[in-house]
């Protein structure tokens, strides 16, 4: 029996010994990518968000079972093409937002999920969308930033 | 205002060199000064190279960037000191990453950072970089004219740089800098002929640049020491004591040994030492490393150690606020930090005394990014990698563990998941290095949030007696005194200090084994809750406008000459000016609507001034939202506007959270909230929705702004929730006090 997922539009397998590693351990330390951040381990702080089938989930708390058959994104999938950001991102750097940058790859995801379902969020969307914790305090940048990648993505389809 | 002039005390003799590499590109080794020396020692000691760069043949630059990065901005804002008087084109540029942190030994033996200026702390990294960069960056400037003009066979007085290329205006041709590096790199250029810019003639300085790794960041690039691996690392994590001062009683050894992937487990002992603010405090717990071959096995194999501890403290920081009230409510004898003029007089002449007490919790650090290390330590040199503001301490510390000469010891520096004055303890370093040099192999040791949280070095709780006495609507004296877990207030020579002149400051000795340490701007946000919270209350009860009251209570807008290790003056111009820039930003004088109120504070902070206006609003039923800020900074000359706001934002909101919720608290000397479940910490929803921010030109040097920002936050909001609904909260964390 194995655990087979895609991950950033590869496919992926795990043995199935691993059913109860949360997916965060297995995203950083078997496969090595760094980008999905732990800091709380109890699903608080968001750090370690990644889509799961396009919604924002704390990897640290989501057992690798449970990715069975999902699509997974990590910060790492999210652009495409090296040059071509994703339009989240492209505003991220718009804004400037990171300080120390540690809580960031989990608020892009967020971010991202956010903007999928409501593509013009108001204050109210994004307060309820944005939960995680960034301890810099770059809280008005990430609002900022959301409203400016709804205006860019908007800008991209029409 | 008249800025005083800038001295410029650099040793000419020992500044920068140049060589060229084997690709013709020009190697720029330039001098930083070691810290808190005397000029005399430094000009004796700046004998070593600190900032490398590199002008390449085909005109693109790199530039090694040495100062710890922490989220304070300044791998961005050092570069662009240089390169502006270099007149580089900023977009050339790439500021490179992880190159290992250089060492020295002082005439006494003692390692030391061989380049003083590299480590990140007291927000003054700015500061002690300023002149040095600026006079490097002009120097290779002249070095590149002086080239540019042999060739051309001119004077290089008619010749002029920009973006890279030196031009002749006259001939309309220019030469890249590139083209210049081989030959310019043999140049000496006379120290008369080197020129700083005037600050009309910047070009990069002033103005709005985005962080130098702003693309790695969003593309979640492993930039930081959690990231890192390791030929050959084990994998460490460590169960340690939960209580303070606690001894291992028992523990599940021979099961976990049997564990998948285990491979040691060992005993760490307990370390007591004195440690900042002072007194003895614990800097390592009792505790017992798992090592395995991978993270989980690790962790695994924690979980399945059942530790028993015998021997804890029984400290109880609800218990020590207790204790701190009795102490200032009664008359019992403090130590007097200060006592000036005749505050007794004063008092008994006064119209109206208030006294008022003021409070805050513990607070704790909780740095996004867990502590890690990973050490490699071989029979006669180690190597080292993680975040650490102050690296030459981290080779100074497998010194004093493993005997190795601290010169052969490699600190690689990664960028900090914050660091806020936490990542200046070495307990971490400590075990990654004890264990590798136990077992001999690398080993990477990392911390959970619950060990962060339970181990932390807390900013001590206060409590803070403040009486005030007006006299004709003037404050004629000021007494404050205070008892808090360790250490004593750190502004204590900043305002009211000077401006009321019968001050007095005294304080009570704490018995606490609670340890504490630096944390962002130390003790000075509630210095600034106290403080400005009795300004506040002292302009309501006098019947004035809380900010008309400041701008009279600072008359005569004067310097001081103050004793203080971060400023030798303050000056209540300064302060005055951020108050009334700020109120301008917030409209003050507009009515808001009922239930909506402003609240104004501010603060010097080592050197800088900032003041923030709060809106917020209360409800009937008692709940609090922050709605606007508007904060102002003098921080002298602005090298990079973007980040200066952004320090504020993100200062102001950080102390808005220690306002309102950071609230460590000790029960059975261990920590009862050791995660983000049960320490709240503000979100999004929480925090103003827009912080505006003026940025005052003062025309003095530039000074820090990664600390100023934050102290003045919890007085503004308690001033803001006394001027919406009436209600005065002289206690933290305030979210205790409102639904929110």
């Amino acid at each position: 029996m194995t655990i087979e997922f895609t991950l950033n539009r590869e496919p992926v397998a795990a043995s199935n010994d691993k059913a109860d590693m949360p997916l965060l351990w297995f995203l950083r330390e078997d496969l090595r990518l760094k980008g999905t951040k732990f800091a709380c381990g109890i699903g608080q702080c968001g750090a370690c968000t990644v889509l799961a089938n396009g919604n924002p989930v704390r990897s640290c708390v989501m057992r690798l079972a449970d990715t069975q058959g999902m699509a997974i994104t990590t910060i790492e999938g999210l652009a495409r093409d090296e040059r071509q950001l994703h339009p989240v991102q492209q505003a991220w750097i718009e804004v400037d937002v990171p300080q120390c940058g540690y809580c960031q790859s989990g608020q892009i995801l967020s971010a991202v999920a956010l903007l999928e379902r409501t593509p013009n969020p108001t204050d109210a969307d994004i307060d309820a969308a944005m939960t995680n914790i960034c301890r810099c305090g770059t809280y008005v940048r990430i609002r900022k930033a959301v409203k400016a990648a709804a205006l860019r993505s908007k800008a991209t389809r029409l | 205002m008249r800025p005083p002039a800038i001295a410029h005390s650099v040793d000419r003799r020992t500044f920068l060199k140049a060589s060229v590499s084997a690709a013709g590109a020009l190697l720029v080794t330039i001098p930083l000064p070691p810290r808190s020396l005397s000029a005399a020692t430094r000009a004796a000691e700046a004998s070593t190279w600190c900032v490398y760069l590199t002008l390449h043949p085909d005109n693109t630059a790199e530039l090694m960037s040495p100062v710890m990065e922490m989220g304070q901005f300044m791998r961005t804002t050092g570069p662009m000191i240089l390169a502006d008087e270099m007149d580089l084109d900023w977009s050339l540029l790439t500021i490179t990453w992880d190159e290992p942190v250089l060492m020295r030994k002082n005439g006494k033996g003692e390692l030391d950072s061989r380049y003083g200026q590299v480590s990140a702390g007291g927000s003054q990294s700015v500061r002690n970089n300023w002149d040095y960069m600026r006079q490097a960056g002009a120097t290779v400037r002249r070095m590149l004219v002086e080239e540019a003009a042999a060739r051309w066979r001119m004077s290089p007085d008619s010749l002029i740089a920009q973006d890279s290329f030196v031009i002749d205006p006259a001939g309309d041709r220019r030469i890249s800098y590139g083209e210049l590096a081989a030959k310019a790199a043999r140049r000496r250029v006379r120290p008369e002929q080197i020129k700083l810019k005037q600050r009309s003639e910047y070009r990069i300085m002033g103005k709005d640049a985005v962080s130098a790794d702003i693309r790695d960041i969003v593309m979640g690039r492993p930039l930081f020491g959690i990231d890192e691996e390791y030929p050959n690392a084990l994998q460490a994590v460590i169960e340690r004591a939960p209580a303070l001062h606690a001894d291992i009683a028992s523990y599940n050894r021979e099961a976990v040994l049997a564990m998948p992937g285990v491979r040691h487990v060992i005993e760490m002992p307990r370390k007591i030492e004195d440690h900042w603010p002072g007194g003895d405090a614990q800097v390592l717990a009792a505790g017992i490393a798992v090592v395995a071959d991978s993270l989980w096995a690790a962790m695994q194999g924690r979980k399945a150690l059942q530790a028993r501890w015998k021997n804890g403290t029984s400290d109880d920081s609800a218990q020590q606020i207790q204790e701190f009230r009795r102490l200032v409510a009664g008359d019992g004898v403090a130590n007097k930090l200060i006592d000036r003029g005749d505050v007794d007089a004063a008092f008994a002449t006064a119209d109206l005394v208030l006294d008022q007490t003021y409070e805050k919790p513990l607070f704790a650090h909780a740095c996004m990014e867990p502590f890690n290390c990973i050490a490699d330590i071989r029979s006669d040199s180690a190597t080292v990698i993680t975040g650490h503001q102050v690296p030459h301490w981290v080779a100074r510390e497998v010194e004093n563990i493993t005997g190795i000469d601290g010169l052969k010891v490699t600190v690689v520096s990664k960028r900090m998941g914050g660091g806020f004055g936490r990542r200046g303890d070495l307990d971490y370093v400590r075990e990654a290095v004890t264990l590798s040099y136990r077992i001999k192999q690398p080993v990477k040791v990392t911390w959970t949030r619950e060990d962060d949280i339970q181990r932390d070095f807390f900013d001590a709780a206060a409590v803070m007696r403040v009486r005030a006495a007006l006299k004709n609507k003037r404050i004629v004296g000021w007494q404050h005194r205070q008892a808090q877990t360790r250490g004593r207030p750190e502004a204590s020579e900043y305002f009211p200090a000077n401006v009321v002149s019968n001050y007095r400051v005294e304080q009570f000795a704490s018995t606490s084994n609670i340890p504490c340490g630096p944390w962002r701007a130390p003790t000075i946000l509630q210095w600034a809750f106290a403080t400005e919270s009795m300004l506040d209350e002292l302009a309501h009860a006098a019947g004035e406008d809380p900010l008309a009251f400041r701008l009279q209570w600072l008359q005569p807008y004067r310097e001081y000459p103050i004793e203080n290790w971060a400023a030798k003056t303050i000056h209540s111009g300064r302060m005055a000016a951020c108050y009334e820039a700020a109120a301008r930003l917030a409209d003050w004088g507009r009515p808001r609507p009922k239930g909506t109120g402003l609240g104004i504070a501010g603060q010097f902070t080592f050197g800088s001034y900032a003041a923030c206006v709060l809106e917020v609003s209360v409800s009937e039923d008692n709940e609090l939202k922050l709605l606007h800020a508007w904060g102002a900074i003098d921080c002298g000359f602005a090298i990079n506007p973007n980040h200066i706001r952004s320090q504020m934002e993100g200062g102001f909101v950080d102390g808005l959270n220690a306002a309102l919720f950071n609230d460590a608290r000790v029960s059975e000397g261990r920590v009862v909230n050791d995660n983000f479940g049960s320490l709240r910490w503000i979100r999004l929803r929480e925090a103003p929705l827009s912080i505006e921010v003026a940025i005052i030109d003062s025309g003095y040097g530039p000074t820090g702004v990664g600390e100023p920002p934050l102290p003045p936050a919890g007085a503004a909001l308690a001033n803001a929730i006394f001027a919406a609904c009436g209600k005065r909260v002289r206690r933290m964390p305030i979210a205790d006090s409102f639904r929110i």
